[in-house]
């Protein structure tokens, strides 16, 4: 086990400097400087020449590149070109409010999503499958955006139940915070059940159609100890893995949700970032992303074994 | 039984007394919120600014002088001010009893340390190259005479002096309590002599402002950024809020107040909601379509004439604007106290004439890319209008649309044909030539290269005679509706919503909220 974990923690290295490499080249080559952004259209080439050389733009991109991975070596990512601030810091304060929507927001999800999946798949081309099928794809081609938007409007302007703008960190008032969380956390919840519904059905139809699940049935085992005890933990791998991907995707920044709920969160930094050419806070960004995106599918290989026994790590 | 001693009563009286009036005060606080796009860059005036930042920071911070609401420069923290020396030599007044937020009372001493802060490279003021030696003069002594008076001598005498001190986008030239910065020079917080005083900073979030009772108020009304800055609620709140129609939510759920800044989009909806009252007020900005007069096609002025004489300026206005702005092909915005009888000539739409010097110029329908964004959705909407008009007479434009920071990296390498544009406020007119003008090898991002006009312009800079800078802003009006380097489009305006308990918000040239004078009812 702590074999296999060395090596797969080994083989993220590579990738995350292919990663780096990939990030610093794709950023540099996007048009536009943060330098002009920030001075706009009364800047005179003086001033601009004079900030670039404040901010070390005007050395040789190959050395920019060497001198940012140095730093990146010692855990220094730098500081925002915006507003001087440590990036590495800067991001991990917006990643939490994310993850929290994030995380609890899948897990919702993955607890209406599992269960649907599995009645939908057991009554198959049932009216009951049918409705399971139709919300879920629903669900999946609402923009985010949108459904967010008419949420905000139906419990923030009609209903008047919820706030429609702000922000309450859960570490300063826990319950203010679930006020201010819960329209974009159910958003985001709604979207995620669609998805994760339709993977949940097919992974358990296609269990049900095996043979020891017939076999159950023939022992005279009840139905509902056959989908418990049998569909429901074989079903459930490669619902998992979606769960997995899905995370490593969301985590990397919710920037629709975000915005229209106004949260101060990963995505919005990154997109802020990106419209100013803020480099170090975008290569940050980006990176961290990366590295997210690794360690949750290395959690979610690790936890295999828990719910399917054919599978081991070692 | 005993009877209650009168000590007890009174403790009982007190604490019932407070029970009552402590939740009273704490409920009567005034708070105004208003929106944000974006956060602000910093709490350095004229530093690492943005116009968001320049907004919140003239609530906390105020300059020797400011400009008045029909641009002319008027005094702020000088009582009054007097030029001598062939005009090298300004001397201030200032006011007395003037308090910064700490409760130090402000002196000539904080003026001269102030200005020399701003003159230190190491500051990084985005204004400091105006007194370099391409810039508008150098300032050679900036002295004490004694503890109201302070001196400052240039070394050439210049009419955009007192205009760059009043700059929002120079931070003012605030004067500030030197506890602003730490011992080692580096920025902490602002202790300037504003109606407000910053409150928290929840970057991504909201900003703070809290009133400083402690203001010495002018006497003269609310003008611009001069004359009275009456705090009338104890709180103002910028929230973040980068998405229009989530602003749009807040205001009309209570949650906000006040949406400057507001889109045209969003105007109709607004304008039927009876809560809601709409403040519309004219522009300094400049939406236009840039040409570059280097391209092989476009260098032909008569092609450029012929763009401009098939458009109809008022009705592209009228309809991207909502009937917020009117047409405008000058320079000079409207606003503007030099904008005259003269600037009023500008295009007009003459198809006939646009087609005769389409032939002259033997244009056979070659394309001419536009670039536009959509980030300014004004200006967008003028791109599509003026592309529609010129199709009309046989001219192939083609929009590219970019996003803001590219746009602006062509812009400054000059690596375009056509651009549809907005320029952001210039409160002098010389500077809104000054921002057009220039030589093209030198500087590939001016846009028009006539070396006659740039004399004018640079005598325009050295002169505060009104009528003689008045004849100088008329003659380059001609030049520039003659040599058609941009066809103007209009002058925007500043629109911004707000519920109607809001009381005394008036919008300005200048695009950006002024919330002292400004009470929640």
């Amino acid at each position: 086990m702590l074999g296999y974990l060395a090596r797969r923690l080994a083989m993220t290295v590579p990738t995350l400097l292919l990663v780096a490499i990939g990030v610093f080249t794709l950023v540099r080559l996007i048009p536009g400087d943060p330098v002009q952004v920030m001075l706009g259209d009364a800047a005179d080439p003086a001033q601009i020449a004079q900030m670039r050389a404040q901010l070390g733009l005007d050395q040789p991109i190959p050395l920019q590149f060497v001198h940012w991975l140095a730093r990146l070596l010692t855990g220094d990512f730098g500081h925002s070109i915006t507003d001087n601030l440590a990036v590495l810091p800067l991001i991990l304060e917006r990643f939490q409010v994310s993850a929290v929507i994030v995380l609890v927001a899948v897990g919702l999800a993955a607890c209406v999503a599992v269960p649907a999946g599995l009645i939908a798949a057991w009554r198959q081309n049932s009216a009951l499958d049918l409705a399971v099928v139709g919300s879920a794809t629903l669900l999946l081609s609402i923009p985010s955006f949108w459904l967010g938007l008419l949420l905000l409007l139906l419990f923030g302007l009609k209903l008047k139940w919820l706030p429609v703008i702000g922000y309450v960190p859960f570490s300063e008032n826990f319950w203010q915070a679930m006020v201010f969380m819960l329209l974009p956390i159910a958003t985001l919840t709604m979207i995620e059940i669609g998805v994760l519904t339709r993977m949940a059905r097919a992974a358990s139809i296609e269990v049900l159609r095996l043979e020891y699940v017939t076999h159950a049935r023939a022992k005279g085992v009840p139905e509902w100890l056959v989908l418990g005890r049998h569909v429901l933990p074989n079903a459930f791998a490669p619902t998992w893995t979606l769960i997995g991907l899905v995370l490593g995707h969301l985590l990397g920044g919710i920037a629709v949700i975000e915005t229209v709920f106004t949260l101060p969160g990963l995505g919005r930094l990154l997109v802020d970032s990106i419209f100013a050419r803020d480099y170090p806070v975008v290569q940050g960004c980006l990176l961290f992303t990366a590295v997210i995106y690794v360690v949750v599918n290395l959690i979610v290989d690790l936890c295999y074994p828990l719910f399917d026994p054919r599978v081991t790590v070692a | 039984m005993h009877a209650r001693r009168p000590s007890d009563l009174v403790v009982v009286g007190l604490a019932l007394a407070c029970l009552f009036v402590m939740p009273v005060r704490a409920a009567a606080e005034t708070v105004l919120r208003t929106r944000l796009n974006a956060d602000i860059r910093s709490t350095d005036p004229g530093t690492n600014r943005d116009a968001n930042t320049d907004g919140v920071v003239a609530h906390l911070v105020e300059g020797l002088v400011a400009f008045r609401e029909d641009t002319s420069v008027g005094p702020m923290l000088a009582e009054s001010w007097s030029v001598s020396n062939e005009g090298k030599t300004y001397t201030f007044r200032l006011r007395q009893g003037v308090k910064f937020h700490n409760g130090a009372t402000m002196t000539a001493e904080d003026v001269v340390w102030s200005l020399k802060r701003w003159l230190d490279p190491a500051t990084q003021w985005r204004c400091l190259s105006e007194f370099g030696p391409s810039g508008i003069a150098r300032i050679e002594k900036i002295e004490a005479a004694d503890p109201q008076t302070v001196a400052v001598t240039l070394d050439q005498p210049t009419a955009l002096f007192l205009p760059t001190l009043a700059r929002p986008d120079c931070g003012q030239t605030a004067v500030i309590h030197r506890d602003s910065v730490g011992p080692d020079g580096k920025w902490i917080a602002p202790i300037g002599t504003g109606p407000f005083k910053l409150g928290e900073w929840k970057r991504g979030q909201h900003i703070d402002v809290i009133r400083f009772d402690g203001y010495a108020s002018r006497s003269e009304p609310r003008s611009g950024y001069a004359g009275a800055k009456t705090a009338e609620v104890d709180r103002v709140r910028f929230n973040v809020i980068p998405d229009s129609s989530a602003a749009k939510a807040g205001l009309l759920s209570g949650s906000l107040d006040v949406i400057s800044a507001l889109g045209v989009p969003d105007l109709d909806d607004l304008k039927s909601r009876p809560e809601v009252q709409i403040s519309v007020t004219p522009a300094l900005g400049l939406t236009g379509i840039l040409f570059q007069t280097r391209d092989p096609l476009l260098k032909d002025v008569r092609i450029r004439r012929a763009i401009a004489l098939c458009l109809d300026t008022a009705e592209i206005a009228d309809v991207v604007m909502q009937g917020t702005a009117r047409a405008n092909n000058s320079a000079l915005p409207i606003g503007s106290p030099f904008y005259g009888e003269v600037q009023t000539h500008g295009y007009t739409q003459n198809i006939a004439e646009a087609k005769k010097l389409l032939v002259e110029a033997g244009y056979r329908g070659q394309p001419i890319k536009m670039i536009a964004n959509k980030r300014y959705g004004f200006v967008f909407d003028s791109a599509v209008l003026v592309q529609a008009m010129a199709q009309g007479l046989g001219v192939n434009i083609e929009i590219e649309v970019l996003d803001w920071a590219t746009q602006l990296d062509r812009y400054n390498r000059g690596d375009y044909q056509a651009m549809a544009f907005v320029y952001s406020a210039r409160l002098d007119a010389s500077l809104s030539f000054e921002m057009l003008m220039g030589p093209k090898a030198t500087q590939p991002r001016k846009i028009w290269d006539n070396p006659e006009a740039q004399e004018m312009l640079r005598q325009s800079m050295m002169t505060d005679d009104t009528a003689k800078r008045q004849a100088l802003f008329d003659e380059m009006h001609r030049r520039f509706i003659k040599d058609v380097p941009m066809i103007v489009l209009f002058n925007g305006a500043e629109l911004a919503a707000l519920r109607k308990n809001v009381k005394g918000y008036a919008g300005w040239l200048y695009p950006q909220p002024r919330f002292w004078g400004v009470s929640v009812q």
